[in-house]
């Protein structure tokens, strides 16, 4: 299979997995969903986080793909009865939309940890008056996308 | 990308992380921006934007200046 082909199924694969599963798939668990071989599928995931859209652990096993992380965050978002974690509020707020469902954020603020609860209803945000702070200028979100 | 309660809890963080003060939104520019970004990410069709693209996406919710451009 040529490397778009592959990447399209794997990015399918991975925010299928996401959606259905509330969690990450492992490399192991991709490579035998999409009969590939394993290395096949780490040199997928190597190009996926080239997008920086994807961000792979040291062990190669996934930890972000936007706006899901694979481990817990300070950003869960639950829709209807599953859950999973967002990256940053930016991608909390992602969740909903890339679904296209209602949702409630479980935020808190960055400073003082005061619970922020925001809900998506049909389309319309409502929750406590925020701030979005960004403290990376938009050409440096990626030189050091954990922080930024 | 954090959520605060006010601007003085931004300038805390800042101050506490010895940051300088970055760029801000609201919330409503937040979920604007989000949807612009994820809307369409499960569409088969879907690209990841150009330079020139998110750039438009930014100043459409009124994100502009130096701050966020992603070229230079």
């Amino acid at each position: 299979m040529e490397a778009k082909a592959v990447d399209r199924s794997l990015r399918r694969y991975i925010y299928r997995h996401f959606i259905r599963h509330g969690r990450a798939p492992l490399v192991k668990e991709i490579a035998a969903a999409l009969s590939a071989p394993m290395r096949q599928v780490r040199a997928g995931l190597k190009r996926l986080a080239e997008t920086h859209a994807f961000v792979l652990q040291e062990t190669g096993e996934l930890w972000r793909a936007a706006p899901f992380s694979a481990v817990p965050t300070s950003f869960p978002v639950q829709v209807g009865k599953r859950r999973w974690w967002a990256n940053c509020i930016w991608d909390a707020l992602g969740i909903p939309a890339m679904l296209h469902r209602d949702a409630r954020i479980d935020a808190s603020c960055g400073c003082c940890n005061h619970q922020m609860v925001l809900h998506v209803t049909n389309g319309r945000l409502s929750g406590p008056k925020g701030i979005i702070h960004i403290a990376v200028p938009a050409r440096h979100w990626y030189d050091d996308i954990v922080f930024t | 990308m954090l959520l605060f309660r006010s601007e003085p809890h931004v300038g805390r963080w800042c101050a506490q992380w010895n940051r300088p003060r970055g760029g801000t939104l609201n919330l409503e520019q937040g979920w604007q921006l989000a949807q612009e970004w994820y809307g369409d990410r499960l569409s088969p069709q879907w690209r990841a934007k150009t330079v020139v693209e998110a750039e438009a996406s930014f100043a459409a919710i009124g994100l502009v200046g130096e701050f966020w451009k992603l070229a230079g």
